[in-house]
């Protein structure tokens, strides 16, 4: 069931934030279940990175295009990472957003212009390369922004603009 | 030496799983065992690393090189993001993390094991 963030358990010491600091704000998007997904999209964003680095470095002319999208999707991964381990959530909505819509689009893309892909980015056919996590991680992501916007006091939607 | 020492890495990563998911099962925080294990696993990734580095030039560049040393290089990364969260985070889901990061490990770790059998010359 969706527990509260964060989760009160009998069994541990925990106190994660001041009561005051929680109030005045929604709550934060990096502590309780939110570690789990700061945690994937942590380890995304190093597998992205670290491929995308070696792929423009060793042999960027294979695959041009396949490869600068494997590093725009690198920079989305850290970006939303820091956002949501922050609680920046302006930030981490847009960088989901990004996140979702590249990875429908070059899904789209990597199936329909398969010359321009010769090799896999993380977005090329939705994802599959990665277990479709890129695929559902923007969708989770989003919902967690949205969650702890409402537990967090605010009626609708988040903050962000 | 490659496969062997990926493997090595992969079946104390298992092990250090199974631990974190039993401890976030009983709902509880880190402990010695834990820690121990993912200082064993960390520890193998450090290896791992120096050679994959040294060695990573005998796999065919027109295969997963790439990915093969980016995983290498990048995997010593995860045990202590995974023991940080676990110091920070007081409640169940520091375990949830750090099996994640557990499989993250077991997972990619067998993954290096496989390119370095498929193409490695």
């Amino acid at each position: 069931m969706p527990a509260e963030l964060p989760t009160p358990d009998a069994s541990t010491p925990a106190t994660p934030a001041p009561a005051s600091a929680r109030a005045a704000q929604p709550a934060a998007t990096g502590t309780g279940p939110g570690r789990l997904i700061v945690a994937v999209y942590a380890v995304l964003a190093l597998a992205a990175t670290g491929r995308s680095v070696l792929q423009i470095t060793e042999y960027f002319a294979r695959a041009p295009l396949a490869y600068v999208l494997s590093a725009v999707a690198a920079v989305i991964y850290l970006l939303a990472t820091y956002a949501l381990a922050t609680a920046r959530r302006a930030l981490a909505l847009t960088a989901c957003s990004i996140e979702l819509a590249g990875v429908l689009v070059v899904g789209l893309a990597s199936y329909a212009a398969r010359d321009a892909f010769p090799d896999k980015t993380v977005w090329s056919h939705f994802g599959s390369g990665y277990g479709y996590v890129p695929l559902v991680l923007p969708v989770v992501g989003l919902w967690w922004l949205r969650h702890t916007a409402a537990s967090g006091g605010q009626s609708t939607g988040t903050r962000a603009g | 030496m490659v496969v062997t020492l990926a493997f090595a890495v992969t079946a104390v990563a298992v092990a250090w799983g199974a631990y974190a998911a039993w401890l976030a099962w009983r709902d509880r925080l880190v402990d010695d065992a834990a820690l121990i294990l993912a200082l064993l696993v960390e520890a193998g990734l450090l290896v791992l690393a120096v050679v994959a580095a040294l060695r990573f030039r005998r796999i065919d560049p027109h295969s997963e090189g790439a990915t093969f040393l980016a995983y290498a290089l990048s995997l010593p990364v995860v045990p202590p993001m995974a023991l940080f969260v676990a110091i920070k985070e007081k409640t169940r889901w520091a375990m949830v993390v750090g099996v994640v990061a557990a499989v993250t490990v077991a997972v990619m770790a067998a993954r290096i094991a496989q390119i370095w059998n498929l193409y490695a010359r």
